[in-house]
This record gives C-alpha cells, sequence and structure tokens, in this order.
C-alpha cells in the first residue's frame, strides 16, 4: 500500500489542476484588456500581462449596461421563489409525513412520486407551452411570471426532500405541544418547523442554486425587465469578438451565491442531513 | 408512509389545503403543458397563433429530417458519454479522498468548485479555453508537439469538447453523492475482509462496489435525467455547430419552435424526447430497486462473513483489529 499513495496523489494532483485551472483562467482574464487576450494566451499577472480593472469599471460604471439590475433580479427571483417553494413545501410535505391521503388510487407514496416526477420532464417540454400562456395572461417578461415558475421548478424538490425530515421527527413532540395548549397551526409553526430547520435551509439552497442557475426558462420567459444574470452575460457574447475580460468578471459575480450555498451544503453533508434518501 | 394519527374524521379537512399548493403548481406547470404541447405536436401550431389539426404529420416529419435525427442521436450520446464518465471520475475521486488522511475536508472543496458556476459561464469558459488562436489548449497542444485540433469546426472535436466541458462541472456532484455514501458505510464488513487478507482489487471488487450500488444507481439516475436535458452549454460553445452536428433535442426544439416560429414541429421534438426521458428513468429506476434488494443480500452475507470472522479472531489474541471489528 505504500507505493500505492505516490500514484493515488498524482491521479488527485492533475485532477485538481483540471478542475481548478479554468477558474484560474477565469480569474486572471477578468483582470486583462482585450489585446492580451486576443494575442494569444497569456498567463502570469505582472509578468505576462499588466492586470487592470477595466472589465470592474465598466461593469459597475457606465458602460455595464444594465448589470446591477440584472444582478438583483437574479437575488430576487431566486430568493423569492426559493422561500415560497420551501415554505408550500414545507406544509405540503408536513401533510404528506402526519397525515392519510387518498385520492382515488392515489396515497401519499404515489403522490409524493407524483411530484417529485416533474423533476424528470426536460423543461423545453412545459416551456414552449408555457410560454403561449405567458403571452396571453401577460406574464412574459414580469417578476411574477418569473417567481411562478422558479417556485413550480422548485416544489417538487423541497417536497420530496422535507417528507423525510418531517417523518424523522417524532409526533409525540406535537402531541406534548397540543396538551401546552397550542393550537395546530402554532404547532406546525413554533415546534416542528424549528426542529426541521436544518432540512428547511438545505431545501432553500438547493432551490437557489438550481433557479440561480436557470437559462432555458430566462430565455423563453423574458427578453428586457426581467432578464436574469445568465441572460446578461449571453449579450456580451457580441458576434465577431466576445467581451470576454467583461463575461468572466461577471462570472465571477455569479460565483459568489452558489459557493455560499455549496460550502453551507457541504457542512450539512458532513453532518450526514442529507443522506437519508440516498442510502 | 403516513404516520398514523387518531383523530375525529371531521377535524382533517385542513390536510387537504396543505397539500394543495403543490398540487396545483402540479396542474399549472407540469399537467397543463404537457397536455397542450401533446396538442400541439398534433397541429401546425405556429408562434403567430394559426393553427389547425393534422395528426401526426409534424411526428412523421421529425423522424424523416436528419438534422432531428442528428439531434437526437448526440442527445443519447452525450447522456451516455458524459454519465458514464462522470461516474468512473466521481467513483475515483471519491475513493482517493476516502483514503487521503491530511486536509480531507479543503480537497473536498476545491473538488466542489466547478460545479459552483453557472452553467452559462462554464460555456464560455471552455469556449475560450478551446479557443483555437488564443486558447490555453491550444497553445499547450502547440508546446508539446501535438498537431492542431480544429475543435469547433468538426463534429468528433467539437462533441469532445462539450463532453469535457460538462465532465469538468458535473463529475464534483457524482464525487458529492459517492464520497457521502463511501461515508456512510458500515466498516465493520470492510475490515473484516482486510482482515481474511483480501487484496485491494478485491476488496474493491467484492465489497466496496457492491454496497455502494444504491447510491451509485441514485447519482447516475440524477445525472442522467439531467443530462438529457443539456443545452446551456452546448448553446454557447458550438451554437449545436458546425451546421446541427453538435445539436441536442433540446436545442433544435428551441431553434424550430422560438426562433422559427414551427411551434407544432418544435412540440413533436420535444414529445420524442419526453418519451425517451421517461423509458431511460424507468428503466434506472427498475435497476435502482434491484441495487437496493441486492443491497440489502450483501449485507446480510457481510454481517455473516463478520460473524465467521469475530469467531477466527478469538484464536489470534494479539490483533490489533479486534477491538476495531466488535
Amino acid at each position: 500500500m505504500r507505493t500505492a499513495g505516490w500514484g493515488r496523489r498524482a491521479v488527485l494532483f492533475v485532477w485538481v489542476l483540471f478542475a481548478l485551472f479554468p477558474v484560474y483562467w477565469t480569474l486572471i482574464t477578468a483582470f486583462k484588456q482585450q489585446v492580451d487576450i486576443y494575442d494569444g494566451p497569456r498567463f502570469i499577472p505582472f509578468v505576462d500581462f499588466e492586470p487592470t480593472l477595466q472589465a470592474w469599471r465598466t461593469l459597475f460604471g457606465d458602460g455595464g449596461g444594465d448589470f446591477l439590475g440584472k444582478f438583483a433580479n437574479s437575488v430576487v427571483f431566486s430568493g423569492v421563489s426559493s422561500l415560497l417553494a420551501v415554505i408550500l413545501g414545507g406544509f405540503a410535505a408536513y401533510g404528506l409525513a402526519r397525515y392519510r391521503y387518498k385520492y382515488g388510487p392515489y396515497r401519499n407514496d404515489d403522490l409524493s412520486f407524483l411530484i417529485v416526477s416533474q423533476r424528470i420532464m426536460p423543461p423545453i417540454v412545459s416551456v414552449l407551452a408555457l410560454y403561449v400562456v405567458f403571452v396571453n395572461l401577460r406574464l412574459l417578461d414580469t417578476a411574477f411570471g418569473m417567481i411562478l415558475a422558479y417556485t413550480a421548478m422548485n416544489l417538487p424538490l423541497t417536497v420530496y426532500l422535507l417528507r423525510t425530515f418531517f417523518e424523522a421527527i417524532p409526533v409525540e413532540v406535537e402531541h406534548a405541544a397540543a396538551l401546552d395548549g397550542y393550537p395546530q397551526w402554532q404547532r406546525l409553526l413554533r415546534v416542528v418547523f424549528p426542529l426541521a430547520a436544518p432540512g428547511l435551509a438545505a431545501a432553500f439552497l438547493l432551490s437557489f442554486f438550481f433557479a440561480w442557475n436557470d437559462f432555458l426558462f430566462s430565455l423563453m420567459l423574458t427578453f428586457n425587465d426581467a432578464q436574469t444574470l445568465p441572460l446578461y452575460i449571453t449579450s456580451l457574447n457580441a458576434q465577431s469578438q466576445p467581451l470576454w475580460w467583461l463575461i468572466s468578471a461577471v462570472g465571477l459575480v455569479a460565483l459568489v451565491p452558489p459557493a455560499i450555498v455549496t460550502v453551507v451544503l457541504d457542512r450539512f453533508m458532513a453532518r450526514q442531513v442529507l443522506i437519508g434518501g440516498m442510502r | 408512509m403516513a404516520a398514523p394519527q387518531s383523530r375525529a374524521a371531521g377535524g382533517q379537512w385542513h390536510k387537504h389545503l396543505l397539500l394543495s399548493p403543490p398540487l396545483a403548481f402540479f396542474a399549472a406547470f407540469a399537467l397543463f403543458p404537457l397536455g397542450f404541447t401533446i396538442y400541439v405536436s398534433l397541429s401546425n401550431w405556429s408562434i403567430t397563433g394559426e393553427h389547425r389539426f393534422i395528426g401526426f404529420g409534424n411526428y412523421a416529419t421529425i423522424l424523416a429530417s436528419d438534422t432531428f435525427r442528428q439531434s437526437f442521436l448526440n442527445t443519447v450520446i452525450f447522456a451516455v458519454v458524459t454519465v458514464l464518465l462522470q461516474y468512473v471520475l466521481g467513483l475515483t475521486l471519491a475513493l482517493l479522498v476516502y483514503r487521503s488522511t491530511r486536509g480531507q475536508s479543503a480537497l473536498r472543496l476545491l473538488l466542489l468548485v466547478p460545479m459552483m458556476f453557472t452553467p452559462v459561464v462554464v460555456g464560455f469558459v471552455w469556449k475560450t479555453m478551446f479557443d483555437p488562436s488564443y486558447g490555453p489548449i491550444s497553445w499547450l497542444f502547440d508546446l508539446v508537439g501535438l498537431p492542431q485540433v480544429p475543435w469547433f469546426s468538426e463534429q468528433l472535436p467539437a462533441m469532445t469538447a462539450i463532453v469535457i466541458a460538462d465532465v469538468w462541472q458535473w463529475t464534483p456532484f457524482m464525487f458529492l453523492i459517492l464520497f457521502a455514501a463511501l461515508r456512510s458505510l458500515p466498516t465493520a464488513p470492510l475490515e473484516a475482509a482486510m482482515v481474511d487478507g483480501a487484496s485491494g482489487r478485491r476488496l474493491l471488487f467484492d465489497h466496496l462496489l457492491p454496497m455502494l450500488l444504491p447510491a451509485s444507481m441514485t447519482a447516475i439516475l440524477l445525472r442522467s435525467i439531467e443530462a438529457f436535458k443539456l443545452f446551456d452549454v452546448v448553446y454557447l460553445m458550438t451554437g449545436g455547430g458546425p451546421g446541427v452536428k453538435t445539436s441536442t433535442v433540446t436545442l433544435s426544439a428551441y431553434f424550430t419552435g422560438l426562433r422559427s416560429g414551427d411551434l407544432g414541429t418544435a412540440a413533436a421534438m420535444t414529445t420524442m424526447l419526453l418519451i425517451v426521458v421517461l423509458i431511460a428513468t424507468l428503466v434506472l429506476l427498475r435497476l435502482l430497486i434491484w441495487a437496493g434488494r441486492r443491497r440489502s443480500r450483501t449485507d446480510d452475507a457481510a454481517l455473516q462473513v463478520e460473524r465467521d470472522d469475530v469467531a477466527d479472531l478469538t484464536d489470534t489474541v494479539d490483533s490489533p483489529v479486534t477491538t476495531e471489528v466488535r
């Protein structure tokens, strides 16, 4: 096993290089100017090229178009829709964990599966129809429409994830709260939801991640006011010469929320909170 | 698995209230669009709104169209190749990191970085990486004397570039699930096998992989569902080009539906995609259930082995492993 140690380290090293080089490349490109990009690859700041804040000045200055507006759109749509998905999904998951349902042939497990099965359907199947619906309901390119679409996108996930969390909370806890005189809705808000807080947080973060990364819905259902960050990034892709320095800078900004999500989720994974459904 | 809870029959009306929002969203954003899409696929609906029922005409058109057949084939190839590569690489990394004792959590986070990139940005980053005139990959090929590859102007190189970008972004996801599964495995059967003198290879194939089977199937299922939706990276890296040689079904449907305004044909394309995804999902779900059963059998077998080994170990009193096994 001694000799295997070197092979192991070599493989890991090569992979880390492969995984991180594009990240480094994005980072330095965000500090390059046009000439340093199109004159062949330059790798080391201060040696190969003189780093400049040009991209960042453009982005946060006058030349950035509506960068801050699209950024705000992304934050608001992802945040509000994830919150809605967690609240609505939380109530439904609680119902599925605590009550017996029978809608025709559909019982709890079937209903659960029905709801989660939506994620199997490729979004392109529904988005063409949604486009027609959004046109007729005047929801196209509105914040309300996008928040509805993202909530719909994330609800299956939150219902599925949270059901396992609520099932893990003993019913006795609620009986005790009932004896203390809490009405039903207060038991839910004061006792059950706080106990499932890690699950609610994980569901929120995952939802945020998916809404933040969405491109197809935004591409199909918005054209100006309600455009999100990914759409802004593609607008920088001018036909002949993409504005690589700006694209890289926005890419780095767009990295921040998912990075926070990943670090926090990794902590959850480390505590095995999410594993329940995977084993 | 509803927890039974005795209640007065009349006091349960609010349980329907709890479930109604997701069911309403399900109806509005999945059932209705699905029915609508199927209807549109049977009509010659154009984006201007005029339409007439034409039966299976659109299906006949797309099945005869080279463009669609190419996109369809590409979608399947991309899904199979990327998911397999991601699984093998993710598993290898999970095993390697699992055995690293120092700096494990830092290493884990480093490996997850590609997953944090927004897919649109991934497309752009890899487009510069592969750029023939100013990309670092061409530069590297030059440096080591390899011939230049026309990355975006021929089919095979362009597909390879897309596969590399997708593998770069999503291998961390496989790694994440498999690593978590690896850590949740009971150590006793493995240690027992090691005491038995099982070689590294036998340990891996006879014990670790069977125990990881359910987690593997889950990870493969989740990635496959996503892989069939492949759109963003292709849209940005090649736009489906050269020609339509790297196009996917989603990309074709988008161009046909929104760019050319032929919603009927686009709907037929997405319906075909849905059918394939459903078949693939059902097969993988079956395998998942089978893997789960197999897992519980191997667990029993492992427990049996463990008991035998404990019996053996009573002879070798000084073995330092004794305490760990028990």
